[in-house]
């Protein structure tokens, strides 16, 4: 009783923090479970209203109800723009739409630091609300309480306008077929702008409401937003009621769980989740992924392996043509063409030291550690089509384990190398299950769990990974096995460049072979390569292994390049830039993912440079124009110079 | 009155429909038969506004309403019941009939009869039976009803039947084609699209052969029923595809 007792406070507080969590998350699960909209902006427009609520709120009944007006119609209207934002997108994906959604809320995130400055501000709720109650022995904040009954009446008022009228009813059919919600005599479009409007609504009224318990900072969208998804996820798109179950959760999570087991309370979030990923709630489409190979015994198994196999020798088998010839058929055919931008690209890139100061030159060095990032994650979203944000996790498996090493004085680049890989494809092993039986956007929530539970190891295990503090003070790395450890920023550039070319070519080998065509039919005709006896599960979980493998490689060159390294070179933020690169450089083009990482890192850091403090806002602008402007990507644009008539007007995918 | 002139349609890289002339007037069935990519749903769905035709025209009433947006179209007067029925799998029938309901504004003369929910469960009582049941829990004969209702709830001039009676029971067929019956007698002009000929015969007024996007044969549908070998011949010698 006692213990219970001493817990009431954070108990009563995490239904708080639920409700509200359940309010921003209702709006982002609407926006994309019923219009399709993946809203990464999410968090922004919860922001708008926070930061709306407390410039208007004075401390009145009056100033409070004002706030909550202009908060939820600024954040609506927000909504209702990206509506119209979409519209270009409609038969892009998700991807593109997280590349806008993305791009906007960098864009809008640095304005409202313009505005209202970088300090968290401080928020004030109307004099009657600004005091304490009794319950059950304790004193408690007012405000909470009347949040808590704020809260409760407007998931009432949602779930009674989404279930029971004639709006709700158009609202459901059109996240079902909204060409027979057109057919029906209702317009769709003014269907899919009224839902993004009342998913701003949504998240605008509770940052108005809520900014005394998650208050207007620089930090509130990505928390609001991470919190929300997690939300979703754990709550599934299908019933409130699950959502709000999760909501009040986390909530506790949030609040009891932080004073309970302070230790552990980082992890419960993740824990929850990871259990219900091993327990696939209904969220992901189990019944479309589901091994189901003709027959399981290993004596048929076997059979049909063999089988395969030798049906692919005769192939393999053929006469070689001799050289000469094969020499005339390669310039004859479109294969030199492909190959101009990877020569170029290679002769750029060992170009580069003559030509740049050492900042730029150890920049660039960074780019090509995030470049292999990217194209371990267009192996995985293009190819195996698995569009994932969680590769920064065998990424950051692979840079601990070389600044671990490096500190262990193994200093052998090509055996910090060769380990950090292999440390990672370990680790993408262990994941992988989790990660292949989902599709599509399921696998990016997914993946976000896995990147965002190895970040909070990371804080964790401080004697492995410094904690929040990182890695510095290691010996540098030793190019190979003798020789004076790599200090100078155009010796570990050229290091970067070769082990990138090295691990960039073994991926396009890999990619260009039938491994690669067997998982391009994978992303295209799933049920048919099963239905043909392949074990897709198998090839997706040996290319998750695979691009963990690289990631790692990547991780092990950037913290060699940079000799430190933090928890923020491996955060959900350097996810989702890969993820945008891959999207920038056209998705299936291992060569775009680099160039989009390097475009990435050259806005961020270098066109940065040059008007401190507004990286984020030149990001998200290019993502914005790069959405728009690169419909296939920076692949596309190759496609379009080489064939302009034909591969522009039809609007097929590049090949 | 549904009239279509020179309608040319298609998709990326293909033009599917040749300058189709069509007309069905009120109170009359007109049946479309072709073999599988002939392009019947293609017509229905440029109809519809779905699909926004390349050339030609689509009259309603003598109302120009091509190119118009799908919702505009059916606002218009023209129903849809499409292909494989589409019911919304999440909303339950009493929802369907809410959702669809749309009382015509005004005094709209041109419209046959206005269709309230009670009078189109009065139509297919089964439907009152299953009022609480998603669409997705329905069986075949019950979605193609409900998909019926909801056209008819906006009280069409036209409706496009696209495949009314596929994959349903012989018995049930039987009814489909008698509920085409009985709404053309109450002034709606309908246009059926169906793969076989003998189904689209028993009903229709007048039947087109749709040969590759082109009118192949047209004849009445008394002629069609008396002597079906010409009918059969203009499908037996449409080449499939194009």
């Amino acid at each position: 009783m006692e213990l219970l007792d001493a817990h009431l406070v954070p108990a009563v507080d995490g239904v708080a923090y639920g409700l509200l969590l359940f309010v921003v998350a209702a709006g982002l699960s609407l926006a994309f479970g019923t219009a399709g909209v993946l809203n990464l902006s999410h968090g922004m427009l919860y922001a708008i209203g926070a930061y709306t609520g407390t410039e208007l709120s004075d401390g009145t009944w009056g100033g409070l109800a004002l706030g909550l007006a202009a908060g939820t119609a600024a954040a609506a209207l927000a909504g209702a723009g990206l509506s119209a934002a979409t519209v270009p997108l409609a038969r892009r994906g998700h991807l593109a739409q997280a590349l806008l959604t993305f791009g906007t809320a960098l864009v809008g995130g640095d304005l409202l630091i313009q505005f209202f400055g970088a300090d968290e501000l401080p928020v004030r709720v109307p004099g009657a609300l600004d005091s304490s109650v009794h319950l059950l022995g304790h004193r408690y904040p007012a405000y909470r309480l009347c949040f808590i009954a704020m809260a409760v009446a407007l998931a009432a008022f949602g779930t009674w306008v989404l279930t029971r009228t004639r709006v709700g009813a158009a609202v459901r059919a059109s996240a079902d077929d909204p060409q027979m919600l057109a057919a029906t005599g209702h317009n769709p479009r003014a269907v899919h702008t009224g839902v993004l409007a009342a998913a701003g609504a949504l998240a605008g009224a509770a940052g108005v409401l809520g900014a005394p318990i998650i208050g207007p900072g620089p930090g509130t969208s990505e928390n609001v937003l991470m919190l929300s998804l997690v939300v979703v996820v754990l709550g599934g798109l299908r019933s409130l009621w699950a959502t709000l179950a999760a909501s009040v959760a986390v909530g506790e999570v949030q609040t009891l769980g932080v004073s309970v087991l302070p230790d552990l309370a980082p992890y419960l979030l993740f824990a929850a989740m990871a259990a219900v990923l091993v327990f696939r709630s209904r969220f992901t489409e189990p019944e479309a992924h589901e091994e189901r190979g003709p027959s399981s015994d290993p004596v048929s198994r076997l059979r049909r392996l063999l089988a395969a196999r030798w049906e692919n020798r005769p192939r393999a088998a053929a006469p070689a043509p001799t050289a000469p010839a094969r020499l005339g058929a390669w310039l004859h055919s479109a294969g030199w063409r492909q190959a101009v931008p990877l020569l170029v690209l290679l002769a750029v890139l060992f170009a580069l030291p003559g030509v740049l100061d050492p900042y730029s030159i150890s920049l660039a060095g960074s780019a090509l550690a995030l470049g292999l990032l990217a194209v371990s994650v267009t192996v995985l979203t293009g190819y195996a089509g698995l569009p994932t944000l969680g590769q920064t996790a065998p990424f950051a498996v692979g840079a601990y384990a070389t600044a671990n090493l490096a500190d262990a004085g193994w200093t052998a680049g090509p055996v910090q190398i060769v380990l950090s890989a292999l440390a990672a494809a370990v680790f993408s092993a262990v994941t992988g299950p989790a990660v292949i039986r989902a599709r599509g956007t399921t696998v990016l929530m997914i993946t976000l769990a896995v990147g965002e539970l190895t970040s909070a190891v990371i804080n964790q295990v401080k004697s492995v990974t410094g904690g929040a503090d990182g890695l510095v003070g290691f010996p540098a790395t030793r190019a190979l096995w003798s020789g004076e450890g790599m200090t100078e920023e155009r010796e570990l550039y050229v290091y970067a460049a070769v082990v990138a070319v090295v691990a960039v070519a073994l991926t396009l080998l890999v990619l260009r072979s039938p491994a690669g065509k067997l998982l391009t039919g994978t992303r295209g005709a799933e049920a048919r390569m099963r239905a043909s006896g392949h074990p897709v599960g198998r090839y997706l979980l040996v290319a998750h292994i695979c691009a963990g493998a690289l990631a790692g490689v990547g991780g092990s060159l950037m913290v060699t390049v940079q000799q430190y390294l933090s928890p923020a070179d491996v955060g959900f933020e350097i996810a989702a830039f890969a993820l945008l690169a891959v999207v920038i450089g056209g998705t299936t083009s291992v060569i775009g993912a680099l160039l989009g990482a390097g475009l990435i890192v050259f806005t961020r850091d270098w066109v940065a440079g040059s008007w401190p403090g507004h990286g984020p806002l030149l990001l998200g602008a290019l993502f914005i124009a790069a959405v728009y402007l690169l419909p296939r990507g920076l692949a596309g644009l190759r496609t379009a110079v080489g064939r302009p008539a034909t591969a522009v007007s039809t609007g097929k995918a590049a090949p | 009155m549904l009239e279509l002139t020179g309608l040319t349609a298609g998709y990326h890289g293909g033009t599917v429909l040749h300058g189709l002339d069509l007309s069905v007037p009120a109170g009359t069935v007109h049946a479309v038969v072709g073999h599988n990519g002939a392009g019947k749903t293609t017509l229905v769905h440029t109809v519809a506004g779905l699909m926004r035709p390349d050339a030609g025209t689509v009259r309603l009433d003598g109302r120009d309403v091509t190119g118009q947006p799908a919702h505009r179209i059916a606002r218009a007067g023209i129903g849809l019941v499409p292909q494989g029925r589409r019911v919304f799998a999440n909303l339950s029938v009493a929802e369907h009939l809410r959702l669809s309901y749309r009382p015509p504004r005004g005094g709209d003369a041109s419209r046959p009869s206005v269709w309230t929910p009670a009078r189109v469960l009065e139509l297919l009582p089964r439907l009152g039976e299953r009022r609480g049941n998603r669409g997705a829990d329905l069986s075949g004969g019950e979605q193609q009803m409900l998909a019926l209702a909801r056209a008819l709830l906006g009280s069409p001039s036209v409706l496009l039947l696209d495949e009314p009676t596929e994959g349903l029971a012989p018995a049930l067929v039987r009814q489909v084609h008698e509920l085409v019956t009985t709404l053309a007698e109450e002034g709606i002009a309908v246009l059926l699209v169906s793969p076989s000929p003998a189904t689209a015969a028993r009903c229709a007024d007048t039947l087109t052969v749709l040969t590759s996007g082109r009118v192949g044969l047209r004849l009445d549908g008394a002629g069609a029923r008396e002597d079906p070998t010409a009918l059969h011949a203009a499908l037996e010698l449409a080449p499939t595809g194009a």
